[in-house]
């Protein structure tokens, strides 16, 4: 039975107020722009919500949740943002996305209750790296694997669900990561051997950095999914790093992420059309083709102006597939370069947040894993709002927290429970 | 423990982290503020169009003011009518789904009220939603010229172009096939259009005015001439021709070839009358091929047209300069690696008209305030000076000589009592048979009309092509 021992959470529900205004207010002016009226009654689903964030808040009040005060508002609105956005540019997803932040919520409050030590993930790190690579190459599997959009990273049942496993990979890998370079992050101790200028990695980086480097390249290769593969080689570089302090290491990893690039740009068709796209979206054979999405998302930046062109009053339904893809692009012409900027602000807050948690944490594995888990929240935005920005090839990365999707939302939501929950333990260690 | 400690790697990590997010803002900025007016003014960019699917658009207006696009009502929205198919190319069409060519491509802030001429304008309709209601387009178009060229290119492929030697002003541009422009601003039938018109090889969108690239063929001799007349060659020297040739035994089994097996001498004005590749050929070589290639250069060879619509820069080589000799040779007679599109050549016969100034080529004229006054001028700027002069006179009368010496090839251009210059040519090229080619001016002693036409894959080559650029001639004069 969970024991009841409340505890006030202010500045938290201080800022949740807020939460709820700038949701709100966001979601009227969409609903009344594309109707041209308002009525109280498409409130509803704001208002369910909006509920559902109030009763996070009060289940940490009242188990007496000790952990950071900032996190989940800043997971929250950026959610009720995503709300804002589907409404306005998917509206027929908005139930969809209302019942997958059910069962997100419901993996939030598992995360909060259940591993009550999280020591346990680091006892079970293999086993989390075999569950990882064994949800890796699911989408591979005959019968429940999906290929969309050019991208084989699904698993599902026609017509019922569709869920990208590689989102939970990620969590996976980094509590693996943290638990693998914490036992072997002793071996520094010994100098390290240099041959010349460059030191020598000892095996048991060296080994990994090679096995990950070939899992990442397979990724690129079987499921076609260039933000996976991004992404998966990040979180290890950065988790690398995070652990050694050697920038050697991230270097290497970064010229043979390069090689590879370059070789799979000269092999494989879809990497050098994802390429060609970004170096020339606007070619006349590719703009009402290939280019075509990254065109119109760029117009819609280019009508952004300071202050955008108004909630509702834009173009970005023209942006094919904007409510999972694009979304940074919509809501920066409607917004503007100004609210852009704040959505970024509230992203490197959220970072902020996580790396001072991860800097507080009592044990070495706590720190990797909470400095993992941020990195995971900073990566995605860089990538995809690059991405959304032509400043980097576009992948099928998603904006957290705030784009259309079931399975990142869930992952997300799962992801802040655990950077909450090491919070919680440092407060408790700490006193 | 040697090495940081892990707090000293968050707070690196942390950094790092937050330099990107910093570099990822500018990016954003780039596209916002420094790259917003040119993807506002995008032809493709659906706002355009959508900014004014509630008023009518502009009208674009031939040199009669006569309605070559107009807006009707068609239910809640308004849509474009293109009465005159034969410049589906050059209005082009403004589609809601497609984007915008052409004229409407090229002037589409114009044609919505927010001209780049007017800030005003466009500051009250990006901030206050206030449209200035939009002008009109003047093209140079001459209804009488671009019906008679439509009429006489009708059923070939192939492009003519006309316009006017001192003003750049284009009076015809006709490029078949063409396509109905109506379609694909008609929601029904748009995609259906659209696909057939992009999978169409003979490229029906292509405005091959501009756009297409051929070999200039024997054309070309008239920059060859020019640049031997500069180079202190006399047109007088007779030059000897022994079909077939070649310079040195170091072409080895390459020859150039005379079109009528020739052995003789020549001089310039029997050469241009029998367009001899040999005599070209020989003084290409003597004058050298990085003369002729200046000279080429000079003509706009491998240049972008300063034109207001979309346009080819073509090549003078694939290494754009002539240093084999074989290959100074060819490109002498027109051949090698060449390429060059119709009002390419249009202008290098305006520049002979034009006492060798080449002027700016465009479409259109002026835009028009709604209430029919200037709001701004198109072109109308001094011109470059090629050729001197005194060159533009002798080659005037070479290739007057050209269309009416006893046997000229380019006779099918003649016209009773008008002295036409002219010059034909036939294009060998990959594609199948030679394509045919005329350039020339009219009248001879005070021009008016320059012109280019070509007719791809034609039977004969350049006489099909003279008789088109005789009747477009006709037409502009009235005779």
């Amino acid at each position: 039975m969970i024991r009841l021992r409340p505890v006030a959470r202010l500045a938290e529900l201080r800022l949740l107020v807020w939460v709820a205004a700038f949701s709100l207010a966001g979601y009227a002016v969409v609903v009344a722009a594309a109707a041209g009226k308002f009525s109280w009654a498409q409130l509803l689903v704001p208002v369910i919500v909006l509920g559902l964030f109030a009763a996070l808040h009060a289940f940490l009040v009242a188990v007496g949740f000790r952990g950071d005060q900032l996190l989940l508002p800043l997971a929250l609105g950026l959610t009720g943002l995503g709300f804002v956005l589907v409404e306005r540019l998917a509206p027929n997803l908005l139930i969809k996305q209302l019942s997958w932040l059910v069962l997100a919520s419901g993996a939030f409050v598992a995360v909060i209750l259940i591993p009550r030590d999280l020591s346990a993930l680091a006892r079970y790190k293999y086993t989390w790296a075999l569950l990882g690579m064994a949800l890796l190459v699911s989408p591979l599997l005959p019968v429940v694997g999906r290929e969309i959009n050019g991208a084989r990273i699904w698993v599902g049942i026609t017509g019922v669900m569709q869920f990208e496993p590689w989102e939970l990979v990620k969590l996976a890998l980094v509590v693996f990561f943290a638990a693998y370079l914490d036992e072997y992050r002793e071996i520094l101790s010994a100098p390290p051997r240099r041959f010349g200028p460059i030191p020598l990695p000892p095996l048991p980086y060296l080994l990994p950095i090679v096995l990950m480097w070939v899992v990442a390249m397979l990724v690129m290769v079987f499921e076609k999914d260039l933000g996976a593969t991004l992404l998966f080689f990040g979180i290890f570089l950065a988790m690398l790093y995070l652990a050694t302090g050697e920038p050697f290491y991230t270097v290497i990893g970064l010229l043979l992420l390069v090689a590879g690039g370059v070789v799979a740009y000269h092999v494989f068709g879809h990497v050098a059309a994802r390429v060609d796209v970004w170096l020339a979206p606007f070619a006349s054979d590719l703009r009402f083709d290939t280019g075509y999405q990254l065109t119109q998302g760029l117009f819609s930046l280019g009508n952004a102006g300071l202050f955008g062109a108004g909630l509702g009053n834009g173009m970005p339904e023209r942006i094919p597939v904007v409510w999972s893809d694009f979304v940074f692009d919509a809501f920066t012409e409607e917004v503007g370069f100004a609210g852009a900027l704040a959505l970024l602000a509230l992203y490197l807050a959220f970072v902020y947040r996580g790396m001072l948690v991860a800097l507080r944490a009592p044990t070495t594995f706590l720190q990797l894993l909470a400095g993992g888990l941020s990195f995971i929240i900073a990566f995605q935005t860089l990538v995809i709002v690059g991405g959304n920005a032509k400043l980097i090839p576009l992948t099928g990365i998603t904006l957290p927290f705030v784009a259309y999707g079931g399975s990142s939302l869930v992952t997300n939501f799962i992801l802040c429970g655990l950077l909450l929950r090491v919070s919680d333990i440092t407060a408790r260690v700490r006193g | 423990m040697t090495g940081r400690s892990v707090a000293a790697n968050i707070r690196g990590l942390t950094l790092i982290i937050a330099i990107l997010f910093l570099l990822t803002s500018i990016g954003v900025g780039y596209w916002t503020f420094v790259a917003a007016s040119d993807l506002n003014g995008d032809p493709f960019n659906p706002r355009l169009i959508a900014a004014v699917r509630d008023r009518a658009r502009g009208r674009i207006v031939d040199a009669g003011n006569g309605d070559l696009a107009a807006s009707f009502r068609a239910g809640d929205a308004y849509r474009r009518r293109y009465p005159d198919r034969s410049l589906a190319q050059v209005v082009g069409y403004a589609s809601f789904k497609y984007g915008a060519s052409g004229v409407e491509g090229a002037y589409q802030q114009a044609l919505i009220g927010q001209d780049p001429s007017d800030l005003l304008g466009q500051w009250r309709a990006r901030y206050l939603d206030e449209r200035t209601a939009p002008g009109s387009i003047a093209l140079g178009i001459d209804a009488k010229v671009q019906q008679a060229a439509f009429a006489a290119l009708a059923g070939r492929r192939g492009a003519v172009v006309a316009l006017d030697p001192k003003t750049g002003r284009i009076l015809a541009s006709v490029s078949l096939p063409n396509y109905d422009p109506n379609l694909l601003v008609d929601p029904a039938q748009q995609d259906v259009a659209w696909g057939q018109l992009n999978g169409n090889k003979d490229k029906p969108l292509l405005n091959r005015v501009a756009q297409g690239v051929y070999p200039p063929g024997s054309t070309f001799k008239i920059i060859t001439a020019a640049a031997a007349l500069e180079s202190g060659i006399s047109p007088d020297q007779r030059i000897r021709v022994d079909d077939p040739f070649q310079a040195d035994k170091s072409w080895g089994d390459y020859f150039v070839r005379s079109a009528t097996r020739a052995h003789g001498d020549f001089d310039m004005a029997l050469a241009f009358q029998r367009s001899e590749n040999i005599y070209f050929a020989k003084v290409g070589l003597q004058i050298g091929g990085a003369n002729l290639a200046e000279y080429a250069r000079k003509f706009g060879i491998g240049r972008l047209p300063d034109l207001d619509l979309a346009a080819a820069h073509g090549q003078l080589s694939n290494a754009g300069s002539l240093d084999r000799p074989t290959l100074a040779a060819d490109t002498s007679y027109g051949q090698g690696e060449l390429q060059v599109s119709p009002v390419q050549m249009a202008l290098v016969a305006a520049a002979v008209a034009n006492h060798g100034i080449m002027v700016q080529p465009h479409y259109a004229t002026a835009v028009r305030d709604p209430g029919g006054g200037i709001l701004r001028t198109i072109g109308g700027g001094a011109g470059d000076q090629v050729i001197r002069p005194e060159t533009a006179a002798r080659l005037t009368q070479l290739l007057v000589g050209a269309v009416e010496a006893p046997g000229a090839f380019a006779f099918g251009a003649r016209i009773p009592n008008v002295h036409v210059a002219g010059k034909t040519g036939t294009a060998e090229n990959p594609s199948g048979s030679p394509h045919g080619w005329f350039v020339g001016f009219a009248p001879a002693e005070d021009p008016q009309i320059a012109v280019a036409v070509i007719i791809e894959n034609a039977a004969d080559g350049g006489v099909d092509a003279a008789p088109i650029g005789g009747q477009v001639i006709r037409a502009f004069l009235g005779k």
